[in-house]
Parts: structure tokens; sequence; C-alpha cells
């Protein structure tokens, strides 16, 4: 061993090496990014050589020195590595990862070396999937998930840190710290792994990944509180897509208890900036936005399993699946237990209390519904409070599409159609302002968007006054004024949305583009059938309807003709028009006859 | 039917420069990573298989800017002239602005009287055809038409904006006018009144962009940098004063960052960095998990790069998007080849659905 003066300075050395490359680096001017990392280079190099020929002599060591020399070598190898990747020399960082692995192929499960070991895997890990290479990629990271669960199964204790390797004896790190550098070193391999399988299309084992990793950011305390909550609300709405309600209203409840947290904890540096306040609000009102969409789903899934075939609710899949909920209650505790929960007993019961305000299981009649809708109101109403028109146009107009769609899908629940009338009525009144002040020009898919959803809804307006006027004896004159207006608002939307897909010289296209094929050929078959709606006892202007509901129903089965790969899109629409192309010439011709005959 | 179609792809035009120049391609080897097969494919000497690259348009060594220019970014200009916003990409093209041959090792633009050169590139020639284009109108319209030209030109880096035309300024936001589009705040804007003129703003600000060099690349642009041209047409006729405007994007994309950008991104791993610090790219990866969910509504909490929010109107809908990429073909920069190829190409699959929320529910009946 070298002298202890001489071995001291060795660990100095070490060590500004470690704070240039992690330090200094972070300064390195903008034109010279790499200056401190090659600066760390020399330093480990000139520490191997001294260690190399210092030991050289006495080789013939025991076990325990060899394996010392060893775990030292291998240190130096491995930030060599690490050194010589972060500066985008790759072949050179493969080679010393690669013998720092070799190095401690023997020693690997020891406890000073089983870190080092995983830290090599992980960089080889990464190393690889910068090749674009990720099945070696994986096979590095997997190897280091086994090992650590072979060294807690059989060892356990807290393993040396590598760095503590060039430290002096006083200098060393407790257990707990120990533990906690370990644990973070596996818990990069995991977010390696979640990343790998997800590069690997194998989605639900990364979601399961994602999941553990931030549950291990939780236990050793190695997160940002308001990244955090952002990262589990965003994990809700992988679940969402799955219709996993529980889990996603979990990921939803930890990430708003987590985020309050850190809205009440004093900031790390005392400089909070306006910007850093404004920052929270956003993070904030995004989490809201998670909400609502949990919401939505949850009531549109619930709607998806009660509609009849003709979109009503069904009053005896209603029943039926009220009795199997009830049946369900009893299985839920051990369904609870089977997902991953989040944190300790404290923020455990946190978690759970935030859950009991909106249910995780499909709401079944108006009431339930209900009182989702009101959870999703709430949070849109605090999501706007963030997302004001007023600079955040298209985060403030999603939101309120969102609400609409509440309204809508809560509708679908109530009974009466005066007051379900009313609520598609709130829709129209939140969008149609927007939609009047919005520029086509730069928000045209959003606008798009709007136009669409206006005309629907007052399409759907008419049907129910139509439904409405049929209960009662006779259709009295104010009742078919209401059809009347309502359908025309419905034909100046569909219009609309028709304009904003001719070109800057007003000119139609021949052939639609592939994403709004379908749309644009919904609106002119709406637009037919609404002209045939429209309730007029002037003759003459009821023939004007017909003729044009025929164009409208023309143009559709002229356009399939000329563009056969469009019928795909539109086959029962296309259907209906063929039939009403057939059907419309012969009415028209009767009502003709029959004014002539008045004449 | 299918041209129509294709007029509003985006257009992808690669360009092979001569060898033996370039950033960290110019020692010694002079063995060619790749072949120009015909006017629209390329192949990449790649192992064990070479691969076959299709674009819009493979121009070789021996092309002209001014060819360059007609073929790709002419069209542009006219559009923007009629009134679409249109946007011209560039890739590796340190020096789209400026001459590709002359400056091709210097940081900074030559000085503003090499505006005439003939080597001159597209950024410089796509000023005087506007202007041309601008004056043209202005002679066909008599009193009757005015134009008033603005610009402004931001860099992006490390998803911080910077105004290149106010060197004193940091840090800019970028937001949402409900009338206007998407906006820098602050973001200073010079009225031009000539090509010339846009070309002096531009050299201006291009001295203050943020440039870097490794010991791999002697240089390499860290940052995006974004050149606008608002053209505002104003026609009075009987009365009626009809306002137009559209707005013409020039941008410098990044060199050795431009894997960190959303929707670009190759199977690369995101590092945890060091050790001790939290895993925050997560979110990015579990956002790229709830993207595969089709159809279903949910909202992610992480927006795109501020690249992609400034210039999402380029991406699809009612603008004309064009991407020029320059590749080397030297051996020794085969990995930047083949990244810029396999960039451009899924670059023409990018395009912003128009989903039109559409429930048929009940309606057909």
């Amino acid at each position: 061993m070298a002298t202890p003066t001489g071995w001291a300075s060795l660990c100095d050395k070490f060590r500004s090496s470690l704070s240039l490359s992690t330090v200094e680096s972070k300064k390195d001017p903008e034109n010279e990014p790499y200056r401190s990392k090659y600066s760390a280079r020399e330093l480990l190099e000139e520490i191997r050589q001294l260690l190399g020929s210092e030991e050289a002599g006495e080789a013939e060591g025991d076990e325990a020195a060899a394996r010392l020399r060893a775990a030292r070598l291998a240190v130096l190898e491995y930030e060599l590595g690490v050194n010589h990747t972060d500066t985008q020399e790759r072949s050179a960082g493969e080679e010393h990862l690669v013998k720092c692995i070799e190095l401690l192929q023997r020693h690997r499960l020891s406890r000073d070396c089983v870190c080092l070991y995983i830290q090599a895997q992980n960089s080889l890990g990464i190393l690889w999937s910068e090749r674009d290479d990720i099945k070696t990629a994986q096979t590095y990271l997997e190897s280091a998930e086994v090992l650590y669960n072979q060294y807690m199964k059989e060892n356990g204790n807290p393993p040396l840190d590598p760095n503590e390797h060039f430290m002096a004896e006083e200098e060393r790190l407790t257990d707990q710290e120990r533990s906690k550098r370990f644990e973070k070193a596996y818990t990069h391999t995991l977010y390696y792994l979640a990343q790998v399988y997800q590069h690997l299309e194998m989605i639900e084992k990364a979601a399961q990944y994602c999941h553990t990793t931030l549950k291990r950011q939780l236990e050793y305390s190695g997160y940002y509180p308001v990244e955090w909550a952002l990262n589990a609300a965003t994990l809700s709405q992988y679940y969402l897509t799955k219709q996993c309600f529980m889990e996603s209203r979990h990921c939803l409840a930890a990430a708003s208890v987590i985020f309050s947290q850190a809205g009440q904890a004093p900031s790390a540096e005392d400089n909070e900036t306006e910007q850093d306040q404004q920052d929270l609000c956003q993070r904030k009102a995004e989490i809201a936005r998670c909400w609502i969409k949990y919401c939505l789903n949850i009531v549109q899934g619930a709607r998806k399993l009660l509609e009849d075939n003709i979109g009503e609710l069904d009053p005896d899949r209603q029943s039926e699946l009220k009795a199997q909920r009830k049946k369900e209650e009893d299985e839920k505790e051990r369904g609870r237990k089977k997902a991953v929960l989040f944190g300790t007993s404290d923020l455990c019961d946190s978690i759970l209390a935030m859950e009991e305000k909106v249910s995780c299981v499909f709401p079944l009649d108006f009431q339930e519904a209900r009182e989702v809708f009101l959870v999703g109101q709430n949070y849109v109403n605090e999501a706007k409070d963030f997302f004001q028109v007023d600079g955040y146009v298209t985060d403030h107009i999603e939101i309120v599409q969102d609400h609409s769609a509440l309204f809508k899908v809560l509708a679908f629940f109530e009974e009466d159609y005066e007051r379900r009338c009313r609520m598609h009525k709130r829709r129209v009144d939140m969008l149609e302002p927007i939609c009047a002040d919005l520029n086509p020009q730069y928000y045209l898919l959003i606008s798009r968007q709007l136009q669409f959803e206006l005309a629907d809804t007052y399409y759907e307006m008419m049907d129910l006054k139509v439904a409405i006027g049929n209960r009662l004896e006779e259709l009295d004159s104010h009742t078919i004024k209401k059809i009347n207006s309502l359908a025309q608002l419905a034909i100046k939307f569909y219009e609309l949305f028709l304009d904003s897909l001719r070109n800057p010289d007003k000119v139609f296209p021949e052939k639609l583009e592939e994403d709004v094929l379908r749309p644009a050929m919904v609106a002119k078959f709406h637009i037919a059938r609404l002209y045939g709606k429209l309730i007029t006892s002037d003759g003459k202007k009821q023939l004007e309807n017909m003729q044009t509901s025929l164009e409208y129903y023309t143009f559709l089965v002229d356009y399939c003709e000329k563009h056969p790969d469009a019928v795909q899109a539109i086959e029962t629409e296309l259907e209906l028009s063929r039939e009403m192309v057939g059907l419309l010439p012969t009415r028209m011709e009767r009502l003709r006859v029959k004014l002539s005959s008045f004449t | 039917d299918c041209c129509i179609a294709e007029g509003d792809a985006i257009k992808v035009y690669v360009r092979v420069r001569p060898p033996s120049r370039g950033p960290g391609c110019d020692d010694g080897d002079q063995s060619l990573c790749l072949s120009v097969l015909s006017s629209n494919t390329l192949r990449l000497h790649s192992k064990p298989e070479p691969k076959i690259f299709t674009f819009d348009h493979v121009a070789d060594v021996e092309t002209t800017q001014e060819s360059v220019f007609s073929s790709v970014a002419k069209s542009i200009v006219e559009s923007c002239m009629s009134g679409y916003n249109g946007t011209i990409f560039c890739l590796n093209l340190l020096n789209i602005y400026f001459s590709l041959y002359t400056n091709e090792s210097s940081l900074g633009p030559p000085d503003s009287d090499n505006f005439t050169h003939n080597l001159r590139g597209v950024i410089p020639r796509s000023f005087e055809y506007l202007f041309f284009l601008i004056e043209r109108e202005k002679e066909k319209a008599g009193t009757g038409k005015s134009f008033l030209c603005k610009c402004s030109f931001i860099e992006i880096y490390n998803e911080h904006i910077f105004d290149l035309l106010d060197s004193a300024s940091a840090g800019l936001l970028l937001r949402e006018h409900i009338k206007k589009g998407v906006f820098v705040v602050g973001a200073v804007e010079q009225v031009l009144t000539s090509a010339a003129e846009a070309y002096q703003v531009l050299t201006m600000g291009w001295r203050n962009r943020r440039v870097a060099s490794t010991s791999m690349n002697r240089e390499s642009s860290r940052s995006h940098a974004v050149f606008t041209i608002t053209v505002e047409s104003m026609e009075k006729s009987n009365e009626i004063v009809n306002i137009r405007s559209s707005l013409l994007n020039l941008v410098d994309l990044a060199g050795s960052e431009r894997q960190k950008d959303t929707h670009t991104e190759g199977v690369r791993l995101k590092e945890a960095g060091n050790i001790n610090r939290s895993l925050s790219c997560l979110g990015q990866v579990i956002t790229a998990l709830v993207d595969v969910g089709n159809g279903k509504q949910r909202h992610i909490c992480y927006r795109d790069s501020k690249l992609t929010f400034l210039l999402r109107d380029s991406l699809g809908g009612n603008a004309k998007t064009c991407i020029i990429a320059n590749v080397h073909p030297g051996s020794r920069c085969f990995g930047e080849t083949l990244s810029t190829l396999n960039f451009a190409q899924r670059a023409k699959l990018i395009k912003n659905k128009a989903i039109v929320n559409e429930d048929t529910q009940g309606n057909v009946s």
C-alpha cells in the first residue's frame, strides 16, 4: 500500500476529479462545454497510473487485498467510462465500462462492489441505447435488476458507495446514506427499464416500471414534489386509457396530496420569483385537468354501457348493472390490495381520504352521474382560473370543450327532455362566443372542432324539440318556430365548418384530406337531413327545401362515385343518401302536382 | 389526385454537401458514406445492408444555391403572398443563411456586403424574392394597396427563449392571443422595407447566437433560431378595407440538441443525470405511454417543446412547410448523416391531425 501521504493525495485527486465533472462542468463556458470534463479525465488517468505502478510489485497479496485493488481500479474505469460517454466518445467509454465490469465480475455480490457493478451496468445500458441497440441495453439493465434482487436476498447489508474506495476511514458514509445511494442506483435501473420496455412497445410492463419508480421515489424521498405530482397525474391518464379507474384515481389523489405538500413547504431557495409562482399555479391547473378527464371518462364509459341501439338509456341494462355492482362491492377490498399503493401509512391515509371524494365505479343513474359531473365541474373552474383565454387560448378552449362534454354526457342520464335541452343550451352558451372570436388562420383545427360541435349541439336540440312536439296534440307555432330556428343554426355551423375546408380562393377541394373526410361528409349529410326537417306551410318553400336537401344527398353519392376509397368511411350515410336520391324526386314531383292542382 | 394531396404534405429536400469540408470531417479520410442515386433517392453505405432513402428531392454536390432556392423555397414564399403561413426548416445548415461554400468554418456570417454574392444561401434569396413579389403587387394595384413587413428573430436554447434582436433580454414567454395566435411576449419587432434591411437585421441577430465546440465537432449550433417575417397587406376598394396577413418562418434547427426535440426522438433512453438528482424525464416516458391510448379522452401534463408550440401552425393545418437538410458524405460523418436522414424521413410524417370530434350517436335514424 502507498504511504499514508501518498494515499491521501490520491484521494484528493479523486475528489477534485469528481467535483470537476459534477460541479465545475456546469459552469463551463458555452463554447467549451466539456472543459472541466477533460480536466477530470486527466486526473483520473493520473490516479490510475499511480495506482497501477505502485501496486504492481505486490501482486501476490491475499484475497481481500486483491478485491480492494480490483474495486479501486474498477471505480476509476467506471468514472473514465462515464466521462468518455459524457463527452460523446462512446467507444472509449464502452471499453472502460466493460473493463470495470470485468474487474468486478468475481466480487459482484460483495458489499464493496455490488453498488458499483449496478451503476456500471446502468451506464452500459444508456450507452447501448445511444447506439440505437435497445436489446443490448435491456440485457445489461435486466442483469442489474437480477443482481439487486439477489444481493438483497442473500446479504441485504447497506453496500459501500463506489466513491468510498477513495475516502479516508473517518470520512466513510453512514449505513443510512449508503443504503440511500444504493437504492437510488437501483431506482435508476428501474427507470431505464421503464424506457426500454416503452421502446420495445411492452407498454403495460413499461407503465408498471414507471409506477414502481414513482413509488420508490416516495419511499426514498428522492423526488421534487411538484414534479412527482405531475408524473403521477400523467400516469393516471395512462390508466384512464386502459379504463382502470381505481388505479387512475389513486394516482390522481396521490398527485393532489403530494402537490399540496409542495405548496406548503417553504421553497428550497428563498428567491421565489413571480415566474415560479406562476409555474406552481399552472401545475395545479394541469392536475385539475387530469381530474376533469377522469370524471369525463368514467361518465362516458358508463354511458357506453347503458345506451341502447339508438343512444338512449336502456333501463333493463341499468338494473342488470346495478345488481351486478352490488355483488362486486364485496370483492372490492380484495381488488384494492392488488394495486400498487403509494406512500406509507400517513401519506396513504391522506390519499385515501382524497379518493373518497369521487367514485371509481361507473355511475348508473342521473344522481350518480351528477355527483361525478359536479366534481368535474369544480375542477373545470379551478383549471380555468389559471388557463384564461387571454394568453392561453388553446388550453382554455380545451377546458371549455371538456366542460361541454361533461354536460353532454350528463344530459344522457336526464329523462326530462326540456331539462336535457337546457343542458345543451348551456353548451351552446359557452362555445358560441369563443368560436366567434377565434381566428381560424391560427387556430384552424380548434375552430373546426368548435363549429362542428356547435352544429351537432343545435342538431341535438332540434331533435329534442321535435320529440317534445310529437307528444303534443298539435304543433303550436311557438314550437315550430323553435324547431326551424334550431335547424337553421345547425345548418349555419355545418356550413361554417365546410367553408373552413375551402382554399384562400374560396374553392372547395376536389378531394378531401383523409382527416377531414368523414366530418365533412357527415356535415353534408346532416345539412341534407336538416333541410328535410324544416317545417313550412308554404308549398313552394317546401319544394325549395327538398331541392336543397337533394343537392346535398347527391353530393355524397357523386363524391363516392368519383372517390371509391371514401365509401368505407361513411357507409351508413351513403346508403341512406342513395335511398333519398332515389325517393326525393318522386316526392317532389307529387308535391308539384299537388301545388299546381291548387292554383 | 395524388398531386393535390401531396401539395399539403411537408416537402423534404436533402442536399449533399461537398466532401472534405465542414466541422469534424476534414481530416484526411476521403472515403464516402453515401451516394446519390437519382434526383430523389440516395444510398447510405451502412453495414451490413446499404440503406436507400427517398425524399422529395436529393441534390448532389454540384447543385447551385439558385437551384436549391427555386426548387423548394420559392413556392413557400409565393404561398405566403397568397395568405398562407409558410415555414422553411433548415437542418445542419449552419450557413443556410449565407454562403454554403465560402464560410463553412467561420462561426459568424460574412459581412453584409456579401449579400449580393452569387453563392448566397436560401434565406437571403427568400428575402429578395419576397420583396420582389411585394413590389410587383404594389405596382399592379397602384395606390390602393399597401404592405407592412415586420420581423423578429428569436432563439430557443435549453427550452428558454431569447430575443436575438435585443441581447439584453432574457427568458421571454410564449403566449397565445385569440386573434393573433402564438406570440413571444416582449419580442422586438423591426419594420422592414427592403431585402437588404432584412439581411442586416439577420446578420446583427446572428452574432448573439450560442455556438459550442467540442473535441468532436469544431462548431455546432446548440440552439434553434427562428426568424419570422410578418407580411401584412391592406387593400382599399370602395371604402372597404381588406387586411390580410401571413407569416414566413425561417427556422434553423440545432445540430447536437436536435434529438432532444419532441417527436424526433430515436430509441435512446433518457438519462437520470447525476445519481442524486431526481428523474426529471420520467414524465416524458409516461407521456409516451399515454399517447398510445386510442381515442380516449386524456390530458398530458407536459407541454410540447417550445419550438413545436411556437410553430404548431406550421406542422399541418393551413400552412406550407418544407425542410432542407444538409448532409456530409464523408465516412467519418456517418453517424451524424444517418441521424439527419432519419430525422428528415420522420419529419415527412409530422402533421397535426385535424381531429373533429364527431359523434353520430342517434343521428342516423
